[in-house]
């Protein structure tokens, strides 16, 4: 047995280091990729700066045209900002909801057993795996007035349905919740049955043995041991619902005129087609510091979680 | 717990109508790449349920410029070929400094912050940061490029790779490692021989779920590409406007080809779908 | 206090039968083991009993009423699971409490009843504690205590003491057996640990491979053992088993080089009543086989009044074990090497390895085993 010290000091450092080295790709592209660009957001918010309005000056120059928090007071007060806003989390409120409650329905279809059930359940993921851009363009297709959502309504109301469901203000935000609904369901239908299937069966033996009745098992056994999982299948699905666009754009480019703008919309348009760009980081940093506020709250739930695993 | 068999029967309906809900869509897009022009075409007032004279037409018509059908003709090629390059080498980028880091973060815990940090950047609307990236991007000139692409790619769908390479790492028990060590094995050593090659398996899952996330990107092509490096989803929103705006037939096979990659992976990957996409809170 | 009637139960999962045509009467008051190794068909036959499966073919009769279509919450038993399934996200309290909530128990009344059942097993500290936090043994009064406090007639207990440290299943044992005869209940416990069983139960039904193979008192399984299975699995240390051949009155032993074992007139005309054929298999239980040197006093088989000499079954001593109250000596037959034959001997006793013995043994201690049926063919 060699001495063990000189061998074992190496293989300190050498932990160190290649501990150092595993995350250091990762770090570096964060670094560059989101810390720094997120500097030049919040330089550029700051200022008045435009490509189109500003002679030509590059970006880094544009504390020629400081303009302190005039973006950040202009946007609390622009109808469209704040409508897009509250559309926004109308949406998400609409449509999380919906798809957790027909997901955890389908996931309870699926706890028992029936023919052909791997097949259904990979047919139900499908929606899920389409490109959300095509599915935007699937339903494009679909609300036409020409297309089969009029067909089938039309035989079933015994006349002539020719809505043009993309060109109502209602019925175009209600147009893309449904895609959306569709989209993702799927999503909660598979962390939702993960949950189920996991379940301890024994304490919900017990519990029919005891004499609860359906009802009974699901709210005083089922619920709270799921309770984890909801909250987890909530705010995945709410994180990535706030950020929706491609249906939107596929669907009606945020029209007609604004009224299907989601933020995401919003910024977009504002950046491309009026080239507003610091008017632009001004609405991004401002969307940043409302999420980050909520993701405090909303990463609670999963930050036990990690720790208690 | 046994049930009556009419309730079951009733259950299996059930199930049968959301599926059916589900495929329509889907249905809608495969059976009108199919259509031949008279049936696609909005004039007639027809809906046809299904081609009843399928053809390859509207497949040839985007990738070839013979067929002279229609103003999108021969223009597919690029954005397939794009989508493609892009999404490979993104989701390589992703895997190497997501491996890495997950490794790290599995073994050492290390990278303090690194994992809830990936997880909040995902909580924040990429349009935000997209946009400082693309004014930084157009003053390097990287606008329009492949590059300038998967960069974003790879840094977007970082924390993918990370959680959900880690939870494939949680899963080799370290006495492995260690085990390697005392054989004489260098860390890095312990690492290249004996953890990657066990965990194959979750590289190639994640590998193909990162895949299917960079393929179907939409946002980030839409801003950082303008003419020569589109990606299918956005060559197919490019086809909205009033001209070519009702070729359905052309776009679907487009929307067809878009959609079987992510399809096919998805199913192949089903067991771990839940997994990615939670961040590894929820391990079936 | 119910009396449990089952009626050719049969259940089947896929191809496998996991319960075959089970009949068997437990009276009321009673308290029964369901004894056998893992996969005979106890738990799946406990789960017919309070509802949780339903037979494929039988009857499950509590007093006389049939029950196939009744729900489990509504048979009126109490269930102990194995690994406790306390519920995880309640209370102690709420745990206990929850038959009676679910039954709409008014709150004074429940509470009572919390009281009393946790007073019983010693558990009232810990009402405010969640279930889960609990150490193992005091998961498993937990789940005694919830399956009591709604007053079953019957207890179904399936496995209760398996998971608990040795040292606690014995006071576990003596406070379950004191638990049922105060209350009185029908108790049904599963089990494959025959001490348990024996020490625990007014009648035991031994199973194997989905099959009932005896029923009835401790005394009865472990002296007329129906079979070679249940003489084997009753009984510690294990029943000897040798095998020979019944002709011209005696067994001839065939791993013994001078393996005759003359018998009496009376166990010879016993014996050949139920022998369907030449081949036997004799048992002879440790603490009955003595071994002694050779040709000492007293030594050798021993047949009644004119049972002849003794016979000289030599035994080489393989190993010995000395537990304390006993030492248990491991021997092969002179004439065979692979079988170990175990004997139970005084705690001071201390046999050179490698020694040869005499094997002794009285007429009356012999278990005769028809070899093709492997039923007990004569005790004497």
């Amino acid at each position: 047995m060699a001495s063990k010290n000189p061998r074992k000091q190496k293989n300190v450092s050498d932990t160190a280091r290649f501990g150092l080295f595993l995350t250091l790709p990762a770090q570096v592209m964060l670094f560059f990729i989101v810390v720094f660009p997120m500097l030049a957001a919040i330089y550029l918010s700051l200022s008045t700066w435009s490509p189109l309005t500003s002679e030509g000056t590059f970006w880094y120059q544009a504390y020629k045209y400081w303009g302190w928090l005039s973006n950040y007071w202009g946007l609390v007060r622009q109808k469209d900002y704040l409508l897009a806003l509250a559309r926004t989390f109308i949406i998400v409120l609409v449509v999380v909801p919906v798809e957790f409650f027909i997901g955890l329905g389908l996931a309870f279809l699926f706890l028992e057993k029936f023919p052909g059930k791997k097949v259904f359940h990979s047919i139900i993921l499908m929606p899920m795996m389409i490109v959300p851009a095509v599915a935007g363009f699937i339903f494009y297709m679909i609300f036409q007035s020409a297309g089969p959502l009029n067909a089938v309504l039309s035989r079933v109301l015994f006349r002539d349905v020719t809505l043009t469901w993309l060109t109502g203000k209602v019925s175009a935000l209600i147009c893309i919740m449904i895609a959306d609904i569709w989209e993702w369901t799927p999503l909660m239908f598979l962390i939702l049955l993960s949950g189920l299937m996991a379940l301890p069966e024994d304490q919900i033996n017990a519990a029919v043995i005891l004499g609860a009745n359906r009802w009974q098992r699901f709210k005083m056994v089922i619920f709270p041991l799921m309770k984890p999982v909801i909250v987890i299948a909530l705010i995945i699905r709410g994180m990535e619902a706030v950020k929706i666009f491609d249906p939107i754009w596929l669907m009606t480019a945020g029209g007609p005129g604004t009224s299907t703008e989601s933020i995401s919309v919003y910024m977009y348009k504002h950046g491309f087609k009026y080239l507003n760009w610091s008017w632009v980081a001004a609405a991004g940093i401002l969307v940043l510091i409302l999420m980050s506020v909520i993701s405090m709250f909303a990463l609670k739930p999963l930050k036990e979680k990690k720790q208690e695993a | 717990m046994e049930q009556k068999l009419f309730v079951k029967i009733l259950k299996f309906i059930l199930v049968i109508v959301v599926t059916v809900l589900f495929l329509f869509p889907i249905y809608w897009m495969v059976t009108m790449a199919f259509k031949p022009y008279t049936e696609w075409t909005a004039a007639g007032g027809k809906i046809f349920w299904y081609p009843t004279k399928p053809t390859l037409d509207n497949f040839r018509s985007i990738f070839s410029k013979q067929l002279k059908m229609n103003p999108i003709a021969g223009t597919a090629i690029r954005p397939v070929v794009n989508s493609l390059i892009v999404a490979v080498v993104g989701t390589a980028i992703a895997m190497i400094a997501g491996v890495l880091a997950a490794y790290g973060i599995s073994r050492y815990k290390r990278g303090g912050n690194l994992p809830f940090s990936l997880l909040q950047l995902r909580m924040f609307p990429p349009i935000a940061i997209i946009i400082p990236i693309m004014i930084m991007w157009a003053f390097l000139r990287m606008i329009d490029t492949w590059f300038g692409l998967v960069v974003i790619y790879g840094v977007v769908t970082l924390p993918f790779a990370t959680w959900l390479m880690k939870t494939f790492f949680d899963d080799i028990p370290h006495e492995l490692d260690e085990a390697a060590i005392v054989d004489g094995c260098s860390n890095a050593g312990a690492f290249v021989k004996v953890v990657l090659p066990l965990a194959k398996g979750g590289i190639a899952s994640t590998a193909l779920f990162v895949f299917i996330l960079n393929w179907s990107d939409f946002l980030v092509a839409l801003v950082l590409t303008d003419r020569r490096w589109t990606t299918i989803p956005v060559h197919i929103s490019k086809l909205q406007s009033a001209l070519v705006g009702q070729l359905y037939g052309p776009k679907a096979a487009l929307g067809v080809i878009a959609a079987i990659p992510p399809i096919v992976f998805g199913i192949l990957i089903q067991k771990y779908l839940v997994r990615g996409l939670t961040f590894g809170a929820i391990k079936k | 206090m119910a009396k449990i009637v089952l009626d050719h139960l049969v259940k089947r999962f896929g191809k496998q039968t996991a319960v075959k045509d089970l009949c068997l009467e437990i009276e009321d008051r009673q308290f029964v083991a369901i004894l056998g190794p893992s996969g005979c068909g106890k738990t799946t036959t406990m789960n017919m009993i309070s509802g949780l499966l339903k037979p494929d073919a039988g009857k499950v009769f509590f007093d006389g009423k049939e029950m196939n279509d009744v729900p489990p919450g509504q048979r009126g038993v109490g269930f102990v699971f194995q690994n406790y399934a306390v519920f995880t996200n309640m209370t102690v309290y709420e745990n206990i409490a929850f038959g009676l909530k679910i039954r709409h128990r008014p709150p004074e009344e429940i509470d009572r009843e919390v009281n009393e059942v946790t007073r019983l097993l010693q558990i009232r500290q810990l009402l405010s504690f969640n279930a889960s936090k609990l150490s193992i043994n005091d998961m498993q009064k937990v789940a005694l205590a919830r399956s009591m406090v709604t007053k079953p007639k019957i207890f179904l207990l399936d496995e209760p003491l398996s998971n608990l440290d040795a040292a606690l299943r014995n006071i576990m044992r003596a406070e379950l057996k004191k638990i049922q005869q105060e209350l009185g209940q029908t108790t049904i416990y599963v089990t494959h640990d025959q001490v348990e069983a024996m020490s625990l139960s007014d009648r035991i039904a031994v199973m194997n491979f989905a099959v009932l193979q005896q029923y009835g008192s401790p005394h009865e399984v472990y002296n007329r053992p129906k079979n070679l299975f249940v003489a084997n699995f009753i009984g510690s240390p294990t029943i000897n088993f040798m095998e020979g051949s019944f002709g011209s009155g005696a067994f001839t032993l065939k791993d013994f080089t001078r393996g005759k074992i003359p018998l009496s007139k009376q166990a010879m005309h016993a014996a050949g009543q139920k022998l369907t054929s030449q081949e036997v298999v004799i048992g002879v239980r440790p603490e009955h086989l003595k071994i002694m040197d050779r040709g000492s006093e007293g030594a050798g088989f021993q047949g009644e009044e004119d049972g002849g000499s003794p016979s000289g079954l030599l035994a080489k001593v393989v190993s010995s074990e000395p537990l304390g109250s006993k030492t248990i000596v491991y021997l092969h037959p002179d004439a065979n090497p692979g079988v170990i034959l175990k004997s139970s001997m005084g705690s001071d006793y201390r046999p050179a390895i490698g020694e040869m013995k005499e094997l002794t043994f009285k007429e009356k201690n012999l278990y005769v085993f028809d070899k093709k049926s492997t039923e007990l063919a004569a005790r004497f």
